[in-house]
Formats: C-alpha cells, sequence, structure tokens
C-alpha cells in the first residue's frame, strides 16, 4: 500500500529524467548532480537540527532553557552562530604546516559526506546503490582518522598533537568491533547491500535478532565519531579542544560541521541496519527514517550529557577486551542462530 | 615499558581545570605524567601585608576574598581569632548562629567541589545541578546579610540576627538536604565510569598526607580521623553529636565520597542546631573601636578545604601589628608531586579536581 | 553488575529534561531582591550630618567628604562622593552611620561604560531622585 506522500521525492526525480527524453546519459549526469546537492542540502540542514537540538537537550537536562533569543524560542539560534563563524577573520597562526593545516577540515568533512552516497533515506531514495554498500561505509568512513591526526600534527601545538595521537589509537581500535557489529546482520542478509538490508526487515528489525550487535555497535561507533564519553581527542578539561584547538572560524565550522555530520550519519546507519529504515506504518518512508534518526540522535545525547569521560587506557581496555569479544561472541551466536533456523524451516532463506 | 621522548607542556593558568590560575608544568611520556612541578602565585595580593594596613572590623571583608567558595569559613575564623584575642565572650544565640551559617557554607562549597570534580572528568550536567542547589544556600545567606558570594558576615563581638523568612527556607533546605546527596550518588558516584576513572587513582598514602601537614576532607580521605572540630573544638562545636568520615584508600573517589559525607554531617548539625538554638541577643557589647590588649594569639577552624589558621599580633593599637593566615588550599597541592608522577594525563585532571583547591586562599 | 549506574544516571538526567526549569528570564524579569541586598549605595541627604564615621570605616578609602559651616556654625554636607570601582560593597559604612543616612538599596544594575562613571555623586543622586519623586507625585 502507497502511503500518502511517500513518493514525493521519486516523482520530482521522475519529471527531471522526463526534461532529457531519450537522453539517458545526459539525465543520469543531472540526476548525480541533483542527488549531490540533495545530499548537501540535507546534511547542512540535519546538521542545523541537530545542534540546536543538543543546545536544547543538554540545557533541559541541566535545568536550563538554552538559547531563547533569536527565532521562535531560540531555535534560529544555529543561523546566527553560523553567520559569526562564517563573519571570522580566516586566522592562520604562524608555524602551522600550512597545506595540511588547511585541507584538514575540507577533507574531514569530504570523507563524511562521500558516505551519504549509500544510505537509503527513503524507498527507492539511495543516491547510489552499491552492491557493497556497508562494505563502503565501513572503509570510507576508516579513513576520517587521517584528516585528524594530520590537523593534530600540522597546528604545531602540544595539545593538538596529544588529541590526535589518541585520535589514532581510538578511532583504529573501536574501527573493529563496528564491522564485527554489523557482520551479524550482513550474515542474516546475505547482502551488503543498504537497501535490501532495509528490505529485509519488513517484518521484524534487526535490534530484536542482533540486541547484542546493536549496543555493540552503538558504542563503538560513538567512539568512532569522539561523542562523549568517548571524546578523548578533544577532552576540553584535559587539552583545552583537543585537535582543533588552532582552528577558528570557517575551518572551525568546517570541523564542527562534520562532527554532527558523522552523528548524522551513524544515526542513519543505525536506522538502517537495525531500526528498520524507512520501514514503517502510515507515515511516508523518508519521514520514518527521519523520525528513527532523531530518536538515535537524541539517545546519544542523552548519553553525552549524563556520562563522564573515559580515560584513554580505559578505553583500550574496554575496546579490546570487552567489545571485541562481544562481537565476536555475537557472529557465533547468529552463525548458531541461522544454522538451526535454517534446520527447522529448511528451505527458506537465512 | 616503552620510553619515549618526554614533552613538556605547560597547563594553565589558563586552562579549564586548573579552576582559576594555577599553573602546572607536566613532562609527558606519551600520555604518563613523569614530573610535575606547580606554579602559584597568580593571584598573589598580599593580604597579610594589607591586614597591617586595615583595623580589625575592616579586614574582615578581605578574608571573603581568600576562600571566595567558602568565605564564611575564612570569616568566622578571622573573627574568632580577634574575640579570642581580646577575651569577648559572644551570646549562645550567636554561637549557633555562626555554626549554622559555617556549616550551610560548607555545604555550598563542597557542592561545587562534586560538580566540578564531575564536570573535570566530562560529565558536565552534576555540575549544574550542584550550581542550582547551592543557589538556594546563597539565597539564604542573600537575605540575611545581602552578600551571596563575599558576604561579610559575622562581626567582632556577634553576627547579624537572620530575617523572619530565613527559618522556613533553612528547614526546608536541610529536609532536602538528602535528596540532593541521593541524586549526586545515583549520577556521580554510583557511574561506573566515574569510578573507574577515581578508584585506585591518586593514593595519597597516610604518612604522605600526615608528613605534608595536609588537612581537611583530603586528609581524612586518607584515612586520619583529624577534625578540628572534635579534636580541638571551637566556639561551641563540643555540642554537637556528628561523626568525622574517613576514606580507606585516600584515593580520588574516597576524596570524593568524604565531601558527599560531610555534607550529610553538616546537616545534621544544622538540624541540631535549629533545635537547640537560644533566643537573645546577637551581639556582645564591644567598644566601637577594636583595641585589643598587646599580646599574640593563634587560633584555627575548620574551613573546606583545610584548616583555616590565624595568627595576629597585636601592639595595642587599632591595627594588627602582623598577620599571618593559613588556608588549606596551598598546602594540599604539595602533594601533586609526590602523587601525581606514574599517572596517566587525565588521572593528573582527576587528581587536580578531587583536591579542590581554590586559588585565592593559596596565593592570597 | 557494571551498567546498573549508568542507567541510574540515565534515569535522572531523563527524569530532570522535564523538570521546571531554573533560569532566570534577565532582562524580561527583573528578579525580586530581598531587602537587605547590597547592591547600590544610596544616601539621604537631609539626614547626613556630614560626620566622617562612615569615611573612616571603609576599608578602601571609598567615601570622600567635604563639608562646610551653614550660618548657624554648624556642619554642613557639601559633597559626597563614593569611587565604586574600589568599593567592595561590605556594607560596613552603613553598618557605621549614626544617622542611618546611608544605606543599601537593592537597585543592582551599576554597569556603566566608562571608568569615570564609577565615581557615584550620592547628592546628584539623591537630588535626581528626589525630583523623580516629586515628579511622580504631580503626575499622580
Amino acid at each position: 500500500m502507497p502511503q500518502f506522500g511517500s513518493d514525493i521525492f521519486l516523482l520530482i526525480a521522475n519529471w527531471i529524467r522526463g526534461l532529457f527524453g531519450a537522453n539517458t546519459y545526459a539525465a543520469d549526469v543531472v540526476m548525480d548532480i541533483v542527488k549531490f546537492i540533495m545530499i548537501y542540502v540535507v546534511l547542512v540542514l540535519a546538521v542545523m537540527v541537530f545542534v540546536m537540538l543538543e543546545r536544547k537537550v543538554c540545557a533541559w537536562m541541566q535545568l536550563r532553557v538554552g538559547p531563547n533569543r533569536l527565532g521562535p524560542r531560540g531555535w534560529g539560534q544555529i543561523i546566527g552562530d553560523m553567520i559569526k563563524l562564517m563573519g571570522k577573520e580566516d586566522f592562520r597562526p604562524d608555524n602551522v604546516d600550512k597545506w595540511p593545516w588547511a585541507l584538514a577540515p575540507m577533507f574531514f568533512l569530504g570523507i563524511t559526506i562521500m558516505v551519504f552516497a549509500v544510505l537509503p533515506f527513503g524507498r527507492g531514495m539511495v543516491p547510489v546503490d552499491l552492491d557493497l554498500g556497508i562494505f563502503y561505509i565501513l572503509a570510507i568512513s576508516a579513513l576520517s582518522v587521517l584528516p585528524v591526526v594530520t590537523a593534530g600534527w600540522a597546528s604545531n601545538n602540544k595539545y593538538s598533537l596529544l588529541g590526535g595521537m589518541r585520535s589514532v589509537a581510538q578511532m583504529i581500535s573501536y574501527e573493529i568491533p563496528l564491522v564485527f557489529s554489523l557482520l551479524g546482520v550482513v550474515m542474516i542478509t546475505q547482502t551488503f547491500k543498504t537497501s535490501a538490508i532495509v528490505e529485509a526487515q519488513q517484518h521484524v528489525w534487526f535490534v530484536l535478532l542482533q540486541p547484542i550487535g546493536f549496543v555493540v555497535y552503538v558504542i563503538a561507533a560513538m567512539a568512532e565519531i569522539n561523542r562523549a564519553p568517548f571524546d578523548l581527542i578533544e577532552a576540553e578539561s584535559e587539552f583545552g579542544c583537543g585537535y582543533f584547538t588552532e582552528y577558528s572560524g570557517l575551518r572551525f565550522g568546517l570541523f564542527y560541521l562534520a562532527e554532527y555530520a558523522n552523528l548524522f550519519l551513524i544515526s542513519a546507519v543505525a536506522a538502517t541496519v537495525f531500526l528498520g529504515g524507512w520501514q514503517g506504518p502510515f507515515l511516508p518512508g523518508w519521514l520514518w527514517f527521519a523520525i528513527k534518526v532523531l530518536f538515535m540522535v537524541f539517545l546519544i545525547m542523552w548519553f553525552r550529557w549524563t556520562f563522564p569521560r573515559f580515560r584513554v587506557d580505559q578505553l583500550m581496555h574496554f575496546g579490546w577486551k570487552v567489545l571485541l569479544p562481544l562481537s565476536l561472541a555475537n557472529i557465533v551466536l547468529t552463525g548458531v542462530g541461522i544454522y538451526v533456523y535454517q534446520l527447522i524451516f529448511p528451505g527458506i532463506g537465512g | 615499558m616503552l620510553r619515549t621522548d618526554e614533552i613538556q607542556i605547560n597547563i594553565g593558568p589558563q586552562h579549564p581545570s586548573t579552576h582559576g590560575v594555577f599553573r602546572m608544568l607536566a613532562n609527558l611520556d606519551g600520555e604518563v605524567v613523569t614530573k610535575v612541578e606547580s606554579k602559584v602565585g597568580y593571584l598573589h595580593r598580599g593580604m597579610e601585608k594589607l591586614a597591617e594596613s586595615r583595623t580589625y572590623p575592616q579586614f574582615i571583608p578581605y578574608t571573603d576574598r581568600l576562600d571566595y567558595l567558602a568565605a564564611i569559613a575564612a570569616n568566622i575564623g578571622y573573627v574568632q581569632t580577634v574575640e579570642k584575642l581580646m577575651g569577648v565572650e559572644i551570646p549562645e544565640r550567636a554561637e549557633y548562629l555562626r555554626v549554622i551559617f559555617f556549616e550551610l557554607q560548607r555545604i555550598a562549597s563542597h557542592l561545587i567541589a562534586a560538580g566540578t570534580n564531575s564536570s573535570d572528568l566530562g560529565g558536565m550536567t552534576p555540575f549544574l545541578y550542584a550550581m542550582a542547589d547551592r543557589e538556594r544556600i546563597l539565597d539564604m545567606f542573600e537575605m540575611t546579610i545581602g552578600g551571596r558570594l563575599t558576604v561579610n558576615l559575622p562581626r567582632i563581638g556577634g553576627i547579624i540576627e537572620p530575617p523572619e523568612e530565613f527559618w522556613p527556607a533553612l528547614k526546608k533546605f536541610v529536609d532536602d538536604l538528602p535528596g540532593m546527596i541521593d541524586e549526586f550518588n545515583g549520577i556521580i558516584t554510583g557511574n561506573e565510569i566515574f569510578q573507574a576513572r577515581t578508584k585506585g587513582v591518586g593514593v595519597l598514602s597516610k604518612e604522605l598526607a600526615e608528613g605534608l601537614s595536609i588537612t581537611g576532607p583530603v586528609l581524612r580521605a586518607s584515612g586520619v580521623k583529624w577534625d578540628v572540630r572534635k579534636n580541638a573544638p571551637y566556639g561551641i562545636y563540643d555540642r554537637f553529636d556528628f561523626e568525622v568520615p574517613t576514606g580507606e584508600n585516600g584515593d580520588c573517589f574516597d576524596r570524593f565520597v568524604v565531601r558527599l559525607r560531610e555534607m550529610e554531617e553538616s546537616g545534621k548539625i544544622i538540624r541540631q542546631a535549629m533545635r537547640d538554638i537560644p533566643e537573645g541577643p546577637t551581639f556582645a557589647k564591644v567598644a566601637k573601636v577594636v583595641k585589643p590588649p598587646v599580646g599574640e594569639i593563634f587560633h584555627r577552624v575548620e574551613g573546606v578545604r583545610g584548616e583555616i589558621a590565624y595568627y595576629v599580633v597585636s601592639d595595642g593599637s587599632t591595627k594588627p601589628y602582623r598577620l599571618r593566615l593559613r588556608g588549606g588550599s596551598f598546602i594540599n597541592i604539595q602533594m601533586l608531586h609526590h602523587v601525581v608522577p606514574g599517572w596517566k594525563f587525565a588521572d593528573l585532571i582527576a587528581i587536580l579536581a578531587s583536591l579542590d583547591i581554590v586559588l585565592p586562599e593559596c596565593d592570597r | 553488575m557494571f551498567g546498573k549506574g549508568l542507567i541510574k544516571g540515565l534515569g535522572i538526567t531523563g527524569k530532570h529534561l522535564f523538570n521546571r526549569k531554573v533560569t532566570e528570564f534577565y532582562p524580561e524579569q527583573k528578579p525580586v531582591l530581598p531587602p537587605r541586598t547590597r547592591s547600590s549605595m544610596y544616601l539621604d541627604v537631609p539626614k547626613c550630618t556630614a560626620c566622617g564615621i562612615c569615611a573612616n570605616t571603609c576599608p578602601n578609602n571609598v567615601i570622600t567628604i567635604t563639608s562646610g559651616k551653614d550660618e548657624n556654625n554648624k556642619r554642613v554636607l557639601t559633597g559626597y562622593t563614593m569611587d565604586t570601582g574600589r568599593c567592595l560593597f561590605c556594607g560596613l559604612c552603613t553598618e557605621a552611620c549614626p544617622s542611618k543616612a546611608l544605606h543599601t538599596t537593592t537597585e543592582f544594575e551599576n554597569a556603566v561604560y566608562v571608568k569615570d562613571e564609577l565615581l557615584w555623586d550620592m547628592m546628584k543622586k539623591y537630588k535626581a531622585d528626589a525630583s523623580k519623586q516629586e515628579e511622580g507625585k504631580d503626575n499622580g
């Protein structure tokens, strides 16, 4: 049953394609450009919402009201903040390593945007439906450690350097449980394709079949994007601001944007892989997707504003001694589960 | 263990978790601190010298500005010193009021200590809860004397009588106090990450603590049962029934828990004081111009961060000939370079947070 | 069990999410301060006998008094300034005042743009206040 409004974006896409008639090559090129712009627009809008949501949620938890000056109940504050960041002088400290320092924030954001290409935002709304979608997500997001360590090194600042050092250890060691936690789902669906994974959750969400995988994923992903309680590489009470101590103005804004884009990313992946993506009754698919992403974002914010930060060696212990065995056990359990399932219902897919 | 090149980093005087203008030079081997040097004195104002050019009552507002989180502790300590020098007996009611305000100030300061301890470890939210709870104490100070932070509350010879509306507010606060402490226990003490960060970290042994003449909650967390209120009672503290909470291990966690338990004990003292407080005047008869006899005097009180002691030499004039004061923070800082080496950089912050120093008191 | 404390903490912050907020909406809603608040000084000029006790009590020499003689050879106040840049707002001067002419007020918006404005001329302040009250009377 097609739900009301669920096909709006598909209709628009078909209309654009129709403009080019039989010239499918031109239509494809235009569509790719449109998709890229759409990803960027969605990303920026989502980040604006998340930043405001974070400030509001943390304020409410702390018995405050948060920003309340600009716009209705202060929700316009983010626009003022953006204008302020853009209007600032592009200041480069002396003795930084010029090119790496300047390029790091751009790469950081660029890598994050690349991952959004394979996320299913709604029914049939995957910008590029790769067969190796999950693999692509993991591979590209693993790159994001590079700009961070570049920024830390190029800043020529001891605090930044320490932040960058920590980031390498942290992001690489949490990459492994992150991959393994998603593997359980891949074993059940037997595909890496994101749209197929969402299709497979029509009757039951994988959070119910893979509770351990979900928990490990959320923890590892939070560590992967350096959200509190794993925000060791920024750790403002330890080294000021970590790897972006020396950045200001628009460059700082890019880091900030990328950080929230990463938050969007892990929430979107969690929604896609574990929470049924755009599947849901009554409402259009893209709205369901947005609701699930917002729920995940809220959950992660809730953690951030409740927990203190780990220490660096405890973080490593937790990653290697708790999360990794847990995710491996989850894979074994999933394998056994699939085998038993196939014994009971032979012939039905695994 | 693998050794690498050491880097020296400068923490402070502008740093989010040095609680003011404290500066440390830390040598780091990777994440491990090999050496730490503390540099104090950025807030030196020459308080002891200032006292020599002020009359005795005029110095009371300056004692506010020693430990801005516990102004009343320094106030009362100073005022009692001068009274002891002059041989003034103050009325019963004034003594009880001083106890009530002293313990309220202790609660207010420990609330901040608990909150900042959490925020230094990365949990920002409990700090705001602490601030909201402390606000009620500050409101009580404000309705009594008109000041909130630098209250300038007691006078030589007595204390101001609080207004009518003070007593219901105090009763309500004391009743709510266990709930507040429960909330802290729930959100900080019971939190496994907090325990992992603090338990066994920065252990200050009993011998070292005594050897460095460390006082206050930091000493008691190391297992030494020493509290001036119990061991050398001043004022009317011998009339109250309260425990001196001590820790076992002397780690950061114990220092945190000792403060929370001290808040409970302070609540107990306030409740007893509210029950027993007599009616009557709150000022003794003291000449308008305070002129203590020639002599010298030493007096100490159990301040919030350690013992606060005053040594006053009088030459019979209206101004002290010499005034020496001791605050807890300055002496407690010494433990840093004994304890910190070998711990991680993040532990350095945790240890400093658990010391709960206030820099104006340290630098004076 | 590991995690119990974490969940309890989440419960506490989650509960506070819906609690009443304690923020004061300052410029729109002015706080009502208790009457004893020491935020500002006010001199009731007719009551002042220019005795100078307040200036002597002040720890920081904030108060400067000039006085003259009137026709009955009685001391009258001619100038009274407070350098509030140095003032601790300790309230010792108001307690010392024998004629209760100097007292604290709850007027707390004392921020100024230039340093010279920190020098309060208490007599001018009193006059401005008195004329304002008279205006109020005329209008009322």
